[in-house]
Parts: structure tokens; sequence; C-alpha cells
């Protein structure tokens, strides 16, 4: 223990002092320590361990019960060469794009709609609301019916003006519209709130001025209104790209009768199979703890990945 | 102010202190499995009866604290895990009979069941079944639940319309290979357009397999999937899609149920449990169905067992347990509760299991089940089953669902079945 630079942190008033006790050091704010210790257990126990274990897991082989065996950089040499990975990751990200751009869009739309909104806001707020709220498992269940070919909502549209029924749930594009379609219901009144309270912060005097100096509402949008959104779009893009990553849930549930030996296989040629379900399928469909550690730091990569644009998006918007 | 600081502070501090020392103190003393009396059980719902489960209560209230436990979610996982962490790990556990495979080779997990006189029980149940809840070091880890033989599911109604034998003796007679049952299948397409014999093409391609007595990965460690015995089972489902005979329906949805209640699909191969499928999703067709044998012979799907962990202090007391929940009676109980057919043939004769079903129009099903059962072929099961057996059957669903080229699709799964077996150490 070093207790010289703990000493020579104390303020100059003591300096005439005789020199501090030794014990004066760390220990002597043991109290504070042990009042923010709480967290750091916690977090040792159920973050740093798993998290340490599970890479010292990539390495080994391991079918969950029985001796680990130790693997080298198998794994990662096999998870490089693993189409199906691969493949999940363009899955993920295609969802992504199909539900947040058209989410963004439509969280934003209702978000002016609610601002200039006159009576029952709040009951409106609380509808939009609720989807985020409703049990995914719940809403996907609806949603597989909502897309099934002969009886579904949506087929039921299509052919209502004239169009063909498409089997949605049985082609590789029709399944990740699906699943998008879902994620964007889920989120769109959750980011509507969002931009609300973004809308709320913009001064009324500068809709003012606008309107004395002859912009029309197209122009006041894209000239006032989309410019001071700019943060909280920010961050309703980075808030989704997070959720979009993690998907699981939502292709899982949707998805798991198309298969009869695994709900996790995400559909017709894995076309919904995001990188979560992936490694879910690894794991615990074959038992391949090891390399399902493996993608699992995959996975962690690519969301860094996505973290670093992210945030050089940030950084950018904010030397402007 | 300061004060307050301080109380909070103290606060913080005895909370943090309980918490490490109560984690010490119960991390010391974390029981691997029960303690006292107590006799803890885990199972999913719907895998044991829950009446027997009652009765086993009561009966040895005096000797234990039988503890029933329903484990919801993905129950492998979850015992696993428990095993692994080597705490509160269950006396006796159900083990599905899918997951079989993976648990074998952790044999040394489970207590041998012949060390506790298993052998004694041996010819009152199925052989085929008995024979698969042992290891492949010869140690018994699971004593045998119920089986799944699987029957042609069909309405009698439907095929009489379409000129087909309907009556379930001649059904069995008649539709009893596969190709009989595909020209079974035209001729319901020609006769009524729109109306299928098969929902997916993935099920005569299981089924299939499962009839033949080897699966993907010998004993041996060495990959089978690419011979004959699969070849078979997919050119059979190959061929029954390109003959017209498969809807496009996927399962599980509105679309399936309707078509079923509206007679288009008006078969199904399926295990004895599918029956409680039907019956739950279509009420309405209540007496429009009938049970034959499945076309190419018998085969199984799923069925359960129960097994004894080495964390047990009492094997002696759990087994004496689990032979009386699973003894000839009770499991006749289980199969009037919760359709687990049961792995005893003296249950077949008794007369709570030959009941005429209503929904089967008066059937007395377990005339077609109990000679199906019998006759189930052994296959030996491999950890490396799924992994190897996945390939297969996703390029196959390539095929029937998305119209890749059959014989691309082929030599696509066997590609990633050569990889994966290099991977997981299975010889090619």
């Amino acid at each position: 223990m070093a207790t010289a630079p703990v000493v020579e942190t104390h303020p100059a008033p003591l300096a005439a002092a005789p020199a501090p006790h030794p014990k004066k050091g760390v220990l002597s704010h043991w109290r504070l320590y042990a009042a923010i210790s709480p967290f750091y257990l916690l977090f040792l126990a159920f973050g740093l361990i798993p998290v340490g274990f599970s890479l010292y897991l990539s390495f080994h082989r391991w079918d969950g019960l029985g001796a680990m065996e130790y693997a080298g950089l198998s794994q990662y040499r096999y998870l490089l060469a693993d189409g199906q990975f691969w493949s999940s990751i363009g899955n993920t990200v295609v969802i992504w794009a199909l539900a947040t751009f058209p989410m963004i869009f439509l969280a934003m739309v209702t978000a002016v709609m609610l601002n200039s909104a006159v009576r029952f806001k709040n009951v409106y707020r609380f509808a939009f609301f609720l989807p985020n709220v409703t049990s995914i498992v719940a809403v996907a269940i609806i949603f597989g019916s909502v897309f099934s070919t002969n009886f579904g909502l949506v087929n039921a549209l299509l052919q209502a003006v004239g169009l063909d029924q498409v089997a949605w749930l049985n082609t590789p594009w029709g399944i990740k519209v699906a699943i998008a379609t879902l994620m964007t219901w889920q989120w769109t009144g959750y980011n509507a709130i969002i931009f609300l309270a973004g809308l709320q912060t913009i001064p009324g005097e500068l809709y003012e001025a606008a309107r004395m100096d002859g912009a029309g509402p197209v122009q006041t949008f894209f000239r006032i209104t989309l410019p001071l959104l700019r943060p909280v779009l920010l961050f309703v893009l980075v808030i989704s790209t997070v959720t979009g990553l993690q998907s699981f849930s939502e292709p899982q549930v949707l998805l798991q009768t198309t298969d009869n030996n695994s709900s996790f296989a995400g559909g017709p040629g894995h076309a919904g199979q995001t990188m979560v379900l992936y490694f879910f399928q690894q794991t615990f469909d074959n038992n391949d703890f090891g390399y399902g550690a493996a993608v699992a730091w995959g996975i962690f990569l690519v969301v860094v990945l996505f973290s670093i644009v992210n945030w050089r998006l940030v950084q950018r918007r904010g030397e402007d | 102010m300061r004060l307050s600081r301080r109380g909070l502070l103290r606060a913080g501090l005895a909370g943090t202190a309980a918490t490490a020392l109560g984690g010490l103190a119960t991390g010391c003393a974390v029981p691997t499995g029960s303690t006292g009396r107590n006799m803890v059980l885990w199972y999913w719902s719907g895998g044991l009866s829950p009446k027997v489960v009652q009765n086993a209560k009561a009966r040895y209230d005096d000797s234990m604290n039988l503890q029933a436990i329903q484990i919801g979610g993905y129950y492998r996982s979850k015992l696993m895990t428990t095993m692994t962490g080597r705490a509160h790990i269950p006396d006796i556990a159900g083990l599905k009979g899918e997951d079989m495979a993976s648990y074998l080779p952790n044999s040394d997990q489970f207590v041998d069941l012949r060390t506790l006189g298993a052998a004694r029980y041996r010819d009152k149940y199925l052989p085929w079944k008995w024979d698969q809840g042992i290891a492949p070091d010869g140690s018994m880890v699971g004593f045998p639940i119920d089986c799944g033989p699987v029957a042609h599911y069909y309405q009698p109604a439907v095929f009489e319309k379409a000129g087909l034998p309907h009556e379930p003796a001649d059904v069995s007679a008649e539709l009893d290979t596969w190709e009989k049952f595909f020209a079974a299948g035209e001729q319901l397409k020609k006769r009524l357009p729109g109306t299928f014999i098969l929902t997916d093409a993935l099920s005569v391609f299981g089924i299939s397999v499962n009839q033949s007595t080897r699966r993907y990965v010998d004993e041996d460690r060495h990959f089978i999937g690419d011979q004959e015995h699969v070849r078979t089972a997919w050119d059979r489902a190959v061929e029954a899609t390109r003959r017209g005979l498969v809807s496009k329906i996927v399962n599980g949805t509105p679309d399936n149920i309707s078509a079923t209640e509206r007679g288009l699909l008006p078969s199904q191969l399926n295990a004895s449990w599918a029956a409680g499928d039907i019956k739950l999703n279509t009420p309405r067709t209540k007496g429009k169905w009938r049970v034959a044998q499945c076309p190419g012979g018998p085969s199984n799907i799923g069925g359960s067992f129960l097994s004894i962990t080495k964390a047990c202090r009492e094997p002696e007391r759990a087994f004496e347990l689990i032979t009386w929940m699973l003894d000839a009676e009770n499991q006749a109980q289980g199969f009037v509760d919760s359709v687990l057919f049961p792995s005893t043939p003296a249950s077949y004769g008794m007369s709570e299991l030959r009941e005429p079903d209503a929904f089967f129009g008066g059937q007395i099903t377990m005339d077609v089940f109990g000679p199906a059962a019998r006759k189930i072929p052994v296959a030996f099961n491999s950890p490396y089953d799924i992994a190897l057996g996945t390939p297969i059957s996703d390029e196959l669903r390539n095929f029937s669902v998305l119209g890749k080229d059959p014989d691309k699709a082929w030599k696509d799964a066997m590609s990633s079945c050569r990889r994966i077996a290099d991977h997981v150490g299975v010889s090619y």
C-alpha cells in the first residue's frame, strides 16, 4: 500500500501540524468506500465475473455439464468462417434499418401532431406509449396472426386493393418486414414522447419570429424544428441502435412455430435470425457453450463498431 | 445535516455488511442438494400427472417431504445450470426425451439406477424406451416416463369424399407405405382441389429418420447423416413437395387452424401427445377425427424420463418413489390426466385407456397407439445429433419453402455438416 501520495493530497492547512498518522490514508475513508460498495459488489458478481468467464469460456469447448477442454483460438477461427453468423449480422442490420427509419419518421409526425393537439392531450400520450409497455410475447403472437397468409389482416388489406397475397412468414423479405413492423409499432409511441419533450423545449418566440418573417409551416419545420431537435434525434437513434442490435424476442416468438426443431432458427432460410438468436441457437440448442461465448464476443465487437459510429456522429454534431 | 449524512453512511454500511455477511454465510452453507426430510423433484408443466404427484406426496408423507416443483421456461438449460453451479440440485429430476443425448455423456452427475436394483423392473417397460435411458458407459440414468408413438390422424369424412379408405382399419392397411400415402395425397388433391395431405415437408423427413435405426452420428463419433437412411428420408420429403402434396401453410398460425377446421388439411402424422394439441386448437372438429397407423412403420417423437441426481442424499427412497410413480397403474392415470402415453405395456389393457374417445368418433385409440408403441426401432442418440441434423433440415426447408434447387440444397447441407463435424470433433 502506497500511503505517501494519499498523504500529499491532504489540503495545505494541515501541513504545519505534525505529519498525519499513516493510518489516515485510504482506510480513513472506509465508511465512504463501504457506502459505495454495494454497486461494485453487485457489478462484480453479475457483471464483471460473468464477462470474464465468458471470455475464458470462448477459448474452450464445453457442453455445459462435463469437463472443459482447452480449444485455443479455434472457436474464433470457426466464427470468422461461419456464414450463418455473418448472415445473422446482415439480418440484424437490415431489420434494424427497416424498423428504425419509418419509426423515426412516424414518431416525428406523431410528436408534431401531439404538440399541436388541443384536447385529450394526455389520453393520446398514454395511448401512444401503451405499445411500449405491452408484453412483447403477446404482441408477437398477435402479429403472427396479422401476417398469416390466408386469414391475416395485412393480406386482407392487400386483397382489398386488388393486390396478391404475400406469404409473409414464408419469404425472406416478408419475415424481415414483419419483424420490422412489429418493432416499429412498439417503439413509435415511446420515441414520439421523447420527440414531444424535445419540441416543448423549443421557445415559442422562434416560431413567432419565423411567422413574422413570412415562413410557412413546412419552412418552419425544416428550418427551426428539425435543427433544434437534432440532439433529441441523435438520442433516439442511439437508443434504437442499442435495442435493434439486441432484438431477440420479436423474431423468436414470431417465428418459433415455423421450425419444429429449434425455436431460435428464425424462419425459413434463417431470414429472421438475428445475432442474439444465433447465439442462443448455438449455445442452448447445440449445448456448445464455448462457441456460444465466442459468438457473444463477436456480437460485442459489432456493437462496439456501431457505438463508435454513433459516437462520431454525435461528436461531429457537437462541433457544428 | 451532518448527523443525517452520518446516519445514512451508517445505514449503508450496515446494509452492505449484512449483505456481505449474509452472502458469505449462505455461501458456506449452500446445500448441494436438499436437506432434512426434503425430497425435491423437478419437472415441467404436463411432464407428470398432477394427480399422481399429489398421491405420491400423501403416500410417502411419513418418510419424506416431497416438494414437486414445476420449472418453467427452458428446462434443460435451467437444470444444467443448477447442476454446474453445484447448489440446490433437485434430488429427482425429470429429463426430456429430446435432451437425453446431452445428459447421457455426463452420467457421472446421476445415480446409476442399476445400483438401486432397476433390473427388477426392466421387463415391465418397453425395451426400446428402457434402453434410451442408458448411457454409453452402461449406467442407467433415466427411468421411463412416457413415449410418443407416431400415428396418422385423419378426417374420415374428407377421405370418403375423395374416394379414399376411411375406416381406421382400412387406412392402416391400405396406406401402410409412403408410396401409397403419397398416391392417396394425389387423389385427395385431384378430387378436392385445395386440400393437402401434408402440412409441411419437414414432418415426412423427421418421421422417416425416426423410423430408421440410425440417425446422424454413430457411437464412434462418426458422421452418418450422409448415408442411405437420411438420404432416403430427404428424397421422400423432396418427392412429396414435388408432387404438390405439401401445403404452404405455416404451423401454428390461424391459417393452419382454419384450414384444419375446413377440412383442407385433413391429415396429420404426429405423436400420440399431438391428440391433445388437436383437441385444444380445433375443438370444433370434435368427432371428425380418427387415428390409423403411420405409413412406413412405427416411430417415436418425444417422451421423457425421471433421474436421481448425485446430490440426492437418499437414493433408495427416491428410487422407491419414482418406481411407484411410474408403475403401470400410475402411468395409466398419467395418460388420462395429461396424455402421457405409458411406457408400461401392462397399462394398455386397463379400462381407463380403453375408453372410447368421443373426439375421435368413439374410437378406442389405444388399438392404434398400443401396437405402434411396442415396435419402435431403437436408434443411438448422439449428443451431436442436433448440431449435425439442423443443417440438413434447414436446407430441406430452403427447398420446400423457398424453392431452392434440392441437389444444391443437399450439397450445401453436406458441406455445412462437414464444417460442423470438424468443429465439434466428429469424424466425417
